[in-house]
């Protein structure tokens, strides 16, 4: 896969979304990844033990973790600014009443998006693992559970910042935009549950082994993999197939 | 670029060549000939030129294929083990060790070595009767009796009963679990290599000395009735007029062998007749063929035991005083009713011998019952040659390693430890004799087998502390015994290490041939820039030379000095001298090179698809979930394409990528669901290509299967015919009737088989076996004789109608025809890919005959995937990558998996072969099996080429180069896999797994490539040549 820089595309200039611009957001973006990872190894144990109960418990957690992220560093979607505009040295406009836009502009759009990927991409994600392989007479809470981890690390942060817009929706999907720690996020998922699928053959005898372990325990590294490598060195890139 | 090459790069004059050459390109497009003078000439000239360049192309795959078979022999003679056959015979008067006893040796009619205690034998071969069919069924919990079980109770009934005229062991088998192999077990007392393990549909003569030869140079007299096989392998040494051997491949056959020898064998044991022979050898076989046509859990196999019981019964009746009863199985079977590997099923058989005589004893009271399981008390197969000599009166076979089984020497009332002392002290002698001989013929030193030797030395001391002649007591007796039978056991462990004994140099050089011809395909496939079709010439007459000039060598080399061995030697020569050979023609082209690593995503992805999957058979469970895998990746491939559709800027383009990259995802799970577990996959895989995970029979609803694809699968294959009106032509003909006719026509094959299997309509049998090999012979007909001649005679699928308006559909080739009118050519746009496209309908059809119900719908669908990836690389422009024929190496991998195979010797259907015929024929058995286990990759292999030509306009230049460079694409990818599977299979030549995973695979890579590389020889490239003719007759030649 090569990623050049970002060339000139005739139509919509997507451009890569930025953290919000102040310190709240510049430090819980660092914080959020040690933090769900945390929470994943803490739930490790559970999880492997029993898959469907720990897991279940577990989406709450991420989903606040998750909430409180887009929240506070991103931004909401039809906000993002392009960056050019911003000079250096401009002033920044003066917000209005500062706790009232937090909940309008913030917090609904951070639920909104809970419900959104819980709801609509939770489907299409397990429906896809099934296509891969999933169990498909078996297992049906697990593989579940397994796609709306899947979707509450890689989709809700993208609909907060992207919205329900068809055609960027098609970007996204077709891999189109410039990656930044959002979009690097999903694609990390993405990729690290696909690898997750590696283990699970040997025969190791492992505990661990047993579905969807390994797959979400992918996604739960490639997701903080991809934020981080998104949020800066492949910052602004393309994924060019050609 | 010819305007590059020969004009000189200023601007103006390369635009208005540019211009002159469009403007002439199209006025040769528009009329469908050039209408220049010499036009006729000029086409006769290009026909000619592609004519050559295609045999020549044919000759450098030929090539390839020959470096091919170069490195596999070369490393298949070094890795498939091979042990030293000794040509020593044990003779009656030489016994090996001086006599124990006051005792005259030499003498076969009292007994050769030791006295025997038998005048005469039966010996009775159950095929395939395992043990735990013959001891009564403990229910573990809840669990039912299965169809096998208590069906064959006499022999355990007798055994506690009579525990001195009969006793009843497990008899463990020495994989592979074949019958050819078993009986060289059985007769020699040697252990199996794993090379003959393929030998089995034409069997060889066994050689060295053996139970069998013994007996005859006794001047016994041998009666043989039943499996072939013993006169494959004792060729002449049974009475003529008394031996009736039956044809043992027709495995639907449950009755005809059987029948036979029970026929036989009956009269013959009438007192007036019984001087006519010594040993009879039975070999029934029909418990074997129900397995393998129902599984063991069947009413069938009930019924087989059943016929069985009574049989031995029978015999037990007529028997008289001096002749042995032994009844046996040389294999067991697994839960489907098939062997072949060792699993346990497989290698516990049953082993009972019976005489009216109170000659057996137990060692221990608790011993009077039979073990009931086979893990207690088991004997080694290779047992019963001592055994059966010893007490026939014959010497021990000289290679003998096995040891005289403890009940048929420890005498009636089981203390005499004496008798088994000496008994096993001869055997252990012969063993010791034979392994002296074989380390000096082998070079050995004594080192390899310290520890047996000085356990021969105190056994042989304790037993010369007895001192000759002299009385010892119990204990004494039974030390001794011990003793030398320790000395065999170490002996057996070490020869099964010894003989896995793999010549390194063949093996590391055979690697080293299929590394380098790899290398020589990957430049040749994806590291040259231009046409293939001009490049060829250069490198074949490069290598080729190469390769006679190295074998002038090697073989010259081996005159010089003859103790270099010839072939080996002539062997890496050539393949050296090809090596050097074609780099000096790469050299020669060295302007034309590119470096064949990946510049696209595509290229990336395929690369990675190739290499994962070829690392992942170092490990054995990537090996048994290979499966898995290939669908893993080939959903990958599709999420892929749809991602890469939904960035094309054609909206036609990107709604049908999607569609069609989803389709393909879908249809991959769909076919994913028909599947046939190798042991090693249970407990988390079900099966599902046969009725239930004890059967080889289809289920009813099964057969609603094949009826399904042949009446939807036509009208899919005409939709993707539609999409460029190519409707039209032979295709109406040939996919609109006789396509739908052949698979209807199959479908009924399989129900009438299914009938005839569940006897449906009783008495019937064998109306409907005629009826339904007719069926399958005209299905045949029509794909391959029919099918093919439609394919050669066709014309390009075009249609020319005159309109009145202008059409507005932009896959017409509209031609102004002076006023109003216009012409429309319907089907113009995919004139190349329509018309090749049939030969993978023809093929088709005649693999989907051959595929029992499930894997006829797997068939089906990975025909309907094979279009859909035509219309994938379309519509994204990819065509020319390497990701589509790499693709189609992984779809016929995957669908080798669902038409109910693993890469296992037990998954080989070989019943396929009395699909259209009644008995074996040569060559059309061998084939029709291989088109059964490689029909989804020959079936991939024979759509590489549409790859390049779908939807490519009718005088594209280079077309013919472009499917040599797809064909090397596909090759390239299955002889990744065949260098990986035999390194690996090499490297892990130590491995507990080796026989069971690693060795398997290896030979199913090394197989598929040969056959995937004579399928794009004879069947791809050849198809091109006709397509591309055809197509070029009508609309005149571009330079291919």
């Amino acid at each position: 896969m090569s990623i050049t820089n970002l060339a000139a595309k005739p139509r919509p200039p997507a451009t890569a979304i930025d953290i919000l611009n102040n310190d709240t957001a510049r430090l819980y973006t660092h914080i959020h990844p040690i933090l769900v990872l945390s929470l994943y190894a803490f739930q490790f144990r559970s999880i492997v033990a029993d898959p469907v109960p720990a897991l279940t418990s577990t989406l709450i957690p991420l989903s606040i973790l998750q909430v409180a992220y887009v929240a506070l560093c991103l931004p909401p979607t039809g906000t993002a600014v392009p960056t050019e505009k911003k000079k250096p040295g401009e002033k920044k406009k003066q917000a209005p009443g500062k706790l009232e836009s937090g909940v309008n502009g913030k917090i609904i759009p951070a639920f909104l998006s809970l419900v959104l990927s819980a709801l609509a991409a939770t489907p299409l994600v397990t429906v896809t693992l099934i296509l891969f392989g999933a169990p498909i007479s078996t297992h049906h809470a697990h593989t579940v559970l397994c796609g709306a981890h899947l979707s509450l690390l890689a989709i809700l942060p993208l609909v907060f910042v992207h919205g329900v817009d068809g055609q960027t929706w098609r970007e996204t999907v077709a891999l189109l935009l410039p990656i930044d720690e959002v979009y690097g996020g999903m694609i990390g998922t993405f990729l690290g549950a696909w690898l997750g699928a590696v283990p699970i053959p040997l025969d190791w005898d492992r505990e661990w082994q047993k579905w969807p372990v390994t797959i979400v325990t992918g996604a739960y590294i490639g997701y903080v993999v991809g934020k981080l490598m998104g949020g800066t060195l492949l910052k602004g890139r393309k994924i060019m197939f050609d | 670029m010819d305007s590059g090459e020969s004009l000189p790069s200023y601007e103006g004059i390369a635009a208005a060549f540019a211009k002159a050459k469009a403007k002439k390109e199209k006025d040769e497009a528009q009329g469908l000939k050039s209408t220049t003078a010499d036009a006729a000439k000029a086409n006769k000239q290009a026909e000619v030129h592609f004519k050559a360049s295609h045999s020549i192309l044919v000759a450098f795959f030929t090539w390839i294929l020959f470096l091919h078979i170069l490195g596999i022999y070369l490393f298949t003679s070094g890795f498939l083990l091979t042990r030293l056959v000794l040509e020593h015979k044990s003779e009656c008067s030489v016994q090996p060790i001086d006599t124990a006893r006051p005792y005259t040796v030499g003498s076969s009619e009292a007994g050769c070595w030791h006295p025997k205690t038998f005048e005469k034998a039966i010996v009775i071969l159950v095929d395939a009767l395992r043990y735990d069919f013959t001891t009564p069924f403990r229910p573990d919990g809840s669990e039912q009796p299965h169809h096998f079980h208590n069906a064959i109770p006499i022999l355990y009934d007798t055994a506690v009963d009579h525990p001195n005229n009969a006793f009843l062991l497990p008899f463990i088998a020495d994989p592979p679990t074949t019958t050819l192999q078993r009986l060289k077990g059985l007769t020699t007392g040697t252990l199996p290599t794993f090379i003959d393990a393929g030998s089995n549909f034409a069997g060889t003569a066994i050689d060295e000395d053996n139970l069998v030869a013994q007996l005859r140079n006794a001047s016994k007299k041998l009666v043989h009735l039943g499996d072939d096989t013993w006169h494959a392998l004792f060729p002449g040494y049974f009475e003529p007029n008394l031996t009736h051997a039956y044809d043992s491949f027709n495995v639907w056959d449950l009755h005809t062998v059987d029948n036979g020898v029970t026929e036989h064998i009956f009269p013959l044991m009438q007192p007036t007749n019984t001087s006519k022979w010594d040993v009879i050898f039975g070999h029934y076989l029909g418990v074997d063929h129900a397995g393998h046509r129902y599984g063991p859990d069947h009413p069938a196999m009930t019924a087989k035991l059943n016929q069985m019981n009574d049989i031995i019964r029978d015999m037990i009746d007529q028997l008289d005083d001096t002749t042995l009863l032994v009844v046996m199985g040389d294999h067991g079977m697994d839960a489907k009713g098939d062997h072949g590997g060792e699993s346990d099923d497989e290698i516990q058989a049953a082993l009972w011998m019976y005489s009216k005589q109170k000659r057996f004893g137990r060692s221990l009271p608790a011993y009077r019952t039979p073990p009931a399981t086979a893990k207690e008390r088991p004997v080694a197969q290779i047992d019963l040659v001592p055994t059966l000599s010893l007490l026939l009166g014959m010497p021990i076979p000289f290679n003998n390693l096995g040891k005289p089984i403890e009940e048929a020497f420890i005498g009636a009332k089981g203390e005499d430890y004496e008798n088994l002392a000496i008994a096993n002290r001869l055997t252990a002698a012969q063993i010791h004799r034979y392994q002296h001989e074989y380390a000096l013929a082998r070079g050995l030193d004594d080192s390899t087998r310290s520890l047996p030797l000085a356990l021969w030395k105190s056994a042989n001391d304790a037993w010369e502390a007895l001192g000759k002649n002299e009385k010892g007591n119990r204990d004494q007796f039974k030390s001794i015994y011990s003793s030398f039978s320790a000395y065999q056991r170490e002996t057996l462990s070490t020869c099964r290490a010894l003989w896995a004994r793999f010549d390194v140099p063949r093996m590391l050089n055979g690697v080293t041939i299929l590394a380098f011809t790899l290398m020589i395909l990957a430049f040749y496939a994806r590291g040259l820039e231009g046409d293939r079709s001009e490049l060829t010439p250069i490198l074949l007459t490069r290598g080729g030379i190469g390769t006679i000039l190295g074998a002038a060598v090697g073989l010259g080399s081996t005159f010089a000095i003859p103790s270099l061995p010839w072939e080996h030697i002539t062997i890496v020569a050539s393949a050296v001298g090809s090596v050097l050979g074609v780099s000096t023609g790469f050299w020669y082209i060295r302007r034309r090179l590119t470096s064949p690593l990946p510049t696209s995503i595509w290229g990336w992805v395929s690369v990675i698809f190739t290499i994962a999957l070829s690392a992942g058979f170092a490990a054995n469970s990537f090996t048994i979930w290979e499966d898995e895998i290939l669908l893993h990746f080939l959903s990958t491939f599709g999420v892929l394409t749809a991602v890469s559709s939904l960035r094309q800027t054609n909206v036609t383009d990107r709604v049908l990528g999607c569609y069609h990259s989803v389709l393909f995802i879908l249809l991959t799970r769909v076919a994913s669901l028909s599947r046939l577990c190798r042991e090693e996959q249970m407990p988390y895989c079900r099966s599902t290509y046969y009725a239930s995970d004890t059967s080889s029979t289809s289920s009813p609803w099964q057969l609603a299967i094949p009826y399904a694809v042949a009446l939807l699968l036509p009208i899919f294959i005409k939709a993707y015919y539609d999409g460029t009106l190519s409707y039209q032509g032979s295709a109406i003909m040939w996919l609109g009737f006789a396509l739908r006719f052949g698979l209807l026509l199959s479908a009924a094959y399989w129900t009438l088989d299914a009938a005839d299997d569940g006897d449906w309509w009783p008495g019937k049998g064998e109306m409907i076996k005629t009826t339904k090999i007719i069926i399958a012979q005209i299905t045949l007909a029509i794909a391959l004789a029919f099918g093919y001649s439609t394919f050669s005679w066709s014309k390009p699928l075009l249609n020319i109608v005159t309109n009145t308006k202008r059409s507005e559909k932009p896959s017409d080739q509209i031609v102004a025809d002076g006023g109003n009118s216009s012409i429309t050519i319907l089907g113009y746009s995919n004139v190349h890919g329509s018309r090749y496209g049939l030969l993978i309908t023809i093929w088709f059809l005649a693999i989907s005959l051959v595929q029992k119900p499930m894997g006829f719908g797997a068939i089906g669908i990975a025909t309907w995937q094979v279009f859909s990836l035509f219309e994938i690389m379309d519509t994204n422009k990819i065509s020319d990558t390497s990701i589509g024929p790499v693709v189609l190496g992984l779809l016929g991998s995957f669908h080798f998996f669902k038409t109910g195979h693993q890469a296992t010797l037990s998954t080989i259907q070989w019943e396929t072969a009395f699909i259209p015929l009644r008995t074996i024929k040569y060559p059309w058995s061998p084939l029709l099996v291989a088109l059964n286990t490689f029909g989804a990759q020959i079936l991939c292999a024979v759509a590489v080429p549409t790859l390049v030509m779908w939807k490519q306009p009718p005088k594209k230049k280079g077309l013919l180069g472009d499917v040599a460079k797809a064909i090397a694409t596909h090759l390239l990818f299955y002889a990744v896999i065949n260098l990986a599977t035999t390194m690996w299979a090499g490297h892990l030549r130590r491995h507990l797994m080796l026989y069971r995973i690693f060795c398997p695979r290896f030979l199913t890579g090394a197989l598929v490539m040969l056959v995937i590389d004579v399928v794009c020889i004879l069947v791809a490239l050849m198809g091109a040549r006709t397509s591309l003719l055809s197509v070029a007759e009508v609309f005149g030649w571009a330079k291919f």
